[in-house]
């Protein structure tokens, strides 16, 4: 007979990350407001530090790290302590834990507006943050499997094979991502190029919605939604199922971000297959969730915990099943660059991850202070706030979307673009990004509401920081011959871990390692050679000031782009770009092929002042760039680097290339002045850089010999 | 990266083929698993959020 013990849940740490979770929300999403309101209102862009294309990433990284981050280890801690009855296996670690993410956050929000970026997506962060990330990382999984490992509950509910699946598969992505050589404290270039970074970074990226937006909230449904309804799951074969399939076939989804570009067809194809199959195991999570409910839909009118909780679920069901339309090349060729992407990631960022994190709250907070929610009413009107914010905010985007799109592609009877001057597709669709920011205010507005309700709660009630509990210490399981397999499986964690590895491993490795190291994936083109010292110093401007947030770096081979931007981008152009920038949405022109396009003084000129060259443009201005003192001392470092990644510059290059950059810098200054610029000294100042490298671009195929 | 060490590659077929066993194996097995698990101990772990 097995003695009971008595122990204690840790509330402290829970109502920490919950905490940190709506503090992060608020800040998180007026950033979002702010950037919404800057493509309205260009004068809004308070350069240096705080223009769109810098605060976009602050935006995307605190949603998404520090709001649904501490939201996910919010649910995490009290569901994984519930399930397997057993208090947090070290106190400490679970305070080094809460205090390393708040600290990695703490600096993105510094470095992010400084323009400290690696400018790819959801991994901004710099080098030094990616290991201070990588040690939290641990830190928690050390502390989740300790508990595991000495857990009284044999059994691993299916919450918790969610949990060990994110732990793994994030720390594989962040670290496959993050390898990158760096320069200088701040800076680092990837060791992957072009159309083989494009790929890590969307088998990253996307997986970065599969494994730290999804399957953590899944893990938490399935945990907070039976707590709500007070009825067990619909059908927990199914979760077993489903758990399985969609590991295994999210991780090939990534090409999808992909499509037309110069990545070979058949990663392509892979993408758009495994998009489409997927939907069979996200709709799988979709109807447990909502057929836990069933017969209880009563309940669901009045408790707005259920209510946040089904419109969470509902929202994953619509996102999951509109991604993989947007696979679908045909979609994806209307889609791609346009809004309609934003929407279909607000619908699942408000929606799912918002909602679910609302509910996981509201039910959360009254139990932690052991009171009842201060205001029903108030909740009530958070959802509706909510649920009206969210389609405010996605109907809007998609007719921005179709609208843009359909612009772009529209030919005269005579066969020249319709719209042939690309803003004017964006001026277009300005009153409905208007009406976008109505639904985010909507949407921010009912999680202040929440905010205070919480707070509210939490004063009338007292805080429970250890809650008691009582289990029996948990007997040796000894597998006998008539057990199944997957028992052994799910009794054993550390094989839960294993098998979960290899199932997210394959896609990744069918995918990525015949790019990198096959020859003849990226076909080479003889007249591509790398940026001159000067051309990398602006690369890395551009990439400091974000602009690859509203311009895209890959033509597609569509007759509606050959026409706009000249011929389609080739692989073997991108060959020595590190970082691409190939970009994800079109605010702005493509820039592929920009390169002789304007003269000079055109781009000067419409860097300090867009409206100056471009009258109802909405980009943000940059005079501090004319302002600013050209920094070359780095350049001996990046030649250094970048040769140790295989870009061909001559022996003792790095000796030469600040000279290089130099003598460079005055023939673009030169050009200035003689175009009729008054401002002098200008090749001592960061714009020549810019411009060198905006007139590099795409020119190399056109050159001889 | 830029360091290719196959010019062309031949005879990755195989790459292909043990993913689909990988993943239809262990889908068959987590099928298998759930139809000889006894519809008690599915109750159980169905309620286990349910207990504390």
């Amino acid at each position: 007979m097995s003695n009971v013990q008595q122990f204690q849940y840790d509330n402290k740490i829970v109502r920490a990350f919950g905490v940190a979770s709506f503090v992060f929300g608020v800040v998180g999403m007026l950033v979002g407001l702010i950037i919404a309101l800057q493509l309205i209102y260009p004068s809004l862009n308070f350069g240096p530090w705080l223009t769109f294309g810098r605060l976009r990433p602050l935006h995307t990284n605190a949603v998404i790290f520090a709001f649904v981050g501490n939201g996910i280890f919010m649910g995490v801690y009290y569901s994984l302590q519930r399930l397997l009855k057993a208090r947090m296996w070290s106190d400490t670690l679970s305070w080094i834990h809460f205090w390393g993410w708040q600290v990695v956050i703490l600096l993105a929000a510094i470095t992010l507006p400084l323009g400290l970026t690696t400018s790819g997506e959801y991994s901004e962060l710099i080098w030094p943050l990616d290991i201070l990330i990588t040690l939290v990382w641990v830190v928690f999984g050390v502390n989740m499997f300790g508990t595991i490992l000495t857990r009284r509950e044999n059994h691993l509910y299916v919450a918790i094979w969610f949990y060990i699946a994110t732990w793994v598969t994030v720390a594989v992505l962040h670290i496959v991502r993050s390898l990158e050589i760096p320069v200088t404290l701040t800076q680092s270039y990837p060791i992957f190029s072009g159309v083989q970074e494009a790929l890590v970074q969307w088998w990253y990226g996307h997986n970065a919605v599969a494994f730290f937006l999804t399957t953590p909230y899944l893990g938490m449904m399935y945990y907070f939604l039976p707590k709500a309804a007070n009825r067990p799951v619909f059908s927990y074969k199914l979760s077993i199922i489903h758990f399985w399939a969609l590991i295994f076939i999210y991780i090939w989804a990534g090409p999808h971000h992909l499509l037309y570009s110069t990545l070979p067809d058949w990663v392509q194809s892979l993408g758009t297959v495994f998009s489409i199959m997927l939907i069979a195991p996200s709709w799988g999570g979709m109807l447990n969730g909502l057929l836990t409910l069933r017969g209880a839909w009563d309940r669901v009118r009045q408790d707005p915990v259920l209510k946040f909780m089904v419109v969470a679920v509902t929202a994953y069901g619509m996102a999951t099943f509109e991604g993989p339309m947007l696979s679908i090349k045909s979609v994806n060729a209307i889609s791609h660059f346009t809004d309609w992407t934003i929407a279909h990631v607000h619908v699942g960022a408000l929606g799912w991850n918002g909602f679910l994190t609302f509910g996981a709250l509201y039910w959360l907070w009254p139990r932690l202070y052991k009171t009842q929610l201060y205001s029903v009413k108030l909740a009530n009107m958070h959802f509706w706030l909510g649920t009206l914010g969210i389609i405010i905010y996605a109907v809007p985007l998609y007719w921005a979307g179709w609208t843009q799109a359909l612009m772009w592609k529209e030919f005269t009877p005579e066969g020249t673009l319709a719209w042939g001057n690309f803003l004017d597709t964006v001026t277009q669709i300005v009153p409905m990004y208007a009406m976008r920011a109505v639904g985010g205010t909507l949407f921010f507005v009912g999680v202040l509401l929440g905010v205070y309700n919480l707070i509210k709660t939490a004063g009338q009630g007292s805080f429970v920081a250890n809650e008691a509990a009582e289990a029996p210490a948990r007997e040796a399981h000894h597998t006998s011959s008539g057990e199944h397999w997957h028992r052994w499986v799910e009794i054993r964690p550390m094989q839960m871990l294993l098998w979960s590895t290899i199932m997210i491993s394959v896609g990744g490795i069918v995918q990525i390692i015949p790019m990198v190291f096959v020859d003849s994936q990226v076909p080479k083109i003889s007249t591509v050679k790398p940026y001159t010292p000067l051309e990398l110093t602006g690369r890395d401007i551009y990439i400091r000031e974000g602009c690859v947030g509203c311009h895209s770096q890959m033509i597609r081979p569509f007759r509606s782009e050959t026409e706009r931007y000249g011929e389609y981008s080739k692989s073997g152009e991108y060959i020595y770009d590190r970082p691409f920038l190939w970009g994800s949405k079109r605010t702005g022109p493509d820039l592929w092929r920009e390169g002789g396009k304007y003269p000079d003084s055109w781009h000067f000129n419409h860097m300090i002042e867009p409206t100056s060259m471009s009258p109802g443009s909405i980009m943000p201005a940059y005079p501090h760039l004319a302002d600013n003192q050209l920094d070359l001392t780095g350049l001996p470092g990046k030649i250094e680097a970048l040769k140790t990644l295989g870009t061909p510059y001559s022996r003792d290059f790095e000796k030469y290339a600040i000279q290089n950059a130099q003598e460079q810098a005055l023939k673009v200054a030169k050009n200035l002045a003689d175009q009729g610029v008054k401002d002098s000294g200008l090749e001592n100042k960061e714009i020549v850089a810019l411009i060198a490298y905006l007139q590099r671009l795409g020119t190399d195929i056109k050159a001889t010999k | 990266m830029y360091k290719y060490l196959l010019q062309s590659v031949e005879g990755i077929q195989w790459f292909g083929i043990v993913t689909l066993l990988l993943f239809f194996g262990t889908f068959c097995a987590a099928i298998i698993r759930i139809m000889v698990t006894s519809k008690k101990q599915i109750d159980y772990m169905s309620n286990l959020p349910l207990e504390d």
